[in-house]
């Protein structure tokens, strides 16, 4: 089915899973760093992929992304994706050191936000996979830094342009210091979707 | 450059004499006014321009054709089917081969999957392609790589300008 044609018990399915994918996700990098991290999910929209721009500041907005191809019984992908400012942030707040450190992004930064979103990724597919059975693995991610519109475009041809609509998930990562907000684009495949919501209870 | 929400990014200030062309779509223009498409990443942006008439027309290709998707929507996404349209509505009753060209994008903005790598470099084969059976002459290009790019047809001289964060700015 068409995410744009989500009921609103559908929706909350999907909110769910958001939920327990960033619980788990805190969990892991909280562990990981040592410290406590917060993940929280306060939105979560679905909407057309030309859309998604116009909500992520403008097809030319400098970006980070992060993508990773699903494979398994759900196919599509998933795309983390931060502005550039909040990119050097959550570098900062990952890296256990006082907000605006960073001030480039370099293979460090690279590094650790690719980690954080494929942490991030896996954990959400552990939700699904706990929810509904079925098993899904991300691809290797792989960090692109540059126009969003562009990131966008590679994301949908390589997935073969079988996604029209995007799950957002805007998912912030929070320290008793700091907070940062970054963005989750799940594209599922029509089909996967399907499949996801009859094991879900809700199609 | 402008890294916040500002739609403007990269290129001149938008102004009434602005055409925008969107991901998949074609748009025709006659100078004074400018076409522009942003954001180019695997897409191929192409122009077209008749000198004599300094009309110009501009495509955002996704795909090499139909074949490649099942879905429906924008059949001008497809160079198979772009080319040959923006070809005609540009000439308009003129010799299409009085036509010249130029291309960007094409890029590869996540290296590492498996077979899709390349759809960039297809892209821009493709719509080489199709300009040679309709005898159009591609007079410049500035493909490939890994970056996005923005691309504008001044429409008194033909002056195409690519713009990304990587490089700044390049005429063609």
């Amino acid at each position: 089915m068409d995410p744009l044609a989500l009921n609103p018990i559908q929706r909350d399915a999907m909110r769910e899973v958001g939920s327990i994918g960033a619980g788990h996700a805190a969990t892991a990098l909280s562990q990981m760093l040592g410290m406590p991290v917060d993940i929280d999910v306060p939105d979560l929209q679905v909407l057309s992929i030309p859309e998604i721009p116009t909500v992520l500041g403008g097809p030319e907005n400098l970006v980070g992304a992060v993508y990773g191809r699903l494979l398994g019984d759900l196919a599509g992908g998933l795309l983390f994706v931060v502005a550039r400012d909040a990119l050097l942030q959550l570098s900062d707040l990952l890296r256990s050191r006082a907000p605006g450190t960073s001030k480039s992004l370099g293979a460090a930064e690279e590094a650790t936000v690719t980690h954080a979103a494929s942490v991030l990724m896996s954990a959400y597919l552990a939700a699904v996979a706990r929810l509904t059975e079925l098993s899904t693995l991300p691809g290797p991610p792989q960090f692109a830094f540059d126009m969003l519109g562009a990131i966008l475009e590679g994301v949908t041809t390589q997935i073969g342009l079988k996604a029209e609509t995007a799950i957002f998930v805007l998912t912030r990562f929070s320290t008793p210091e700091t907070s940062v907000d970054a963005a989750l684009l799940y594209l599922p495949d029509p089909d996967s979707l399907d499949v996801m919501l009859g094991r879900l209870g809700v199609l | 450059m402008s890294t916040s929400g500002d739609i403007g990014g990269l290129w001149a200030a938008p102004d009434d004499n602005t055409v925008l062309v969107a991901t998949g779509e074609i748009a025709v223009a006659v100078h004074p006014q400018r076409l522009v498409t942003p954001a180019l990443g695997s897409c191929i942006g192409l122009t077209l321009w008749d000198a004599f008439t300094r009309r110009g027309g501009m495509a955002h290709i996704m795909l090499p054709s139909p074949s490649e998707t099942r879905l429906g929507g924008l059949a001008d996404r497809f160079a198979s089917v772009a080319v040959p349209r923006l070809a005609d509505a540009v000439a308009g009753g003129v010799p299409r081969h009085r036509l010249v060209a130029k291309i960007a994008g094409g890029a590869t903005m996540f290296g590492g999957d498996t077979g899709m790598a390349s759809i960039g470099a297809r892209n821009a084969e493709a719509v080489r392609h199709e300009l040679s059976l309709l005898h159009i002459p591609l007079l410049a290009e500035d493909v490939g790589g890994t970056h996005a790019r923005t691309m504008e047809l001044y429409l008194d001289t033909g002056l195409v300008v690519v713009r990304s964060y990587r490089y700044g700015i390049r005429e063609l």
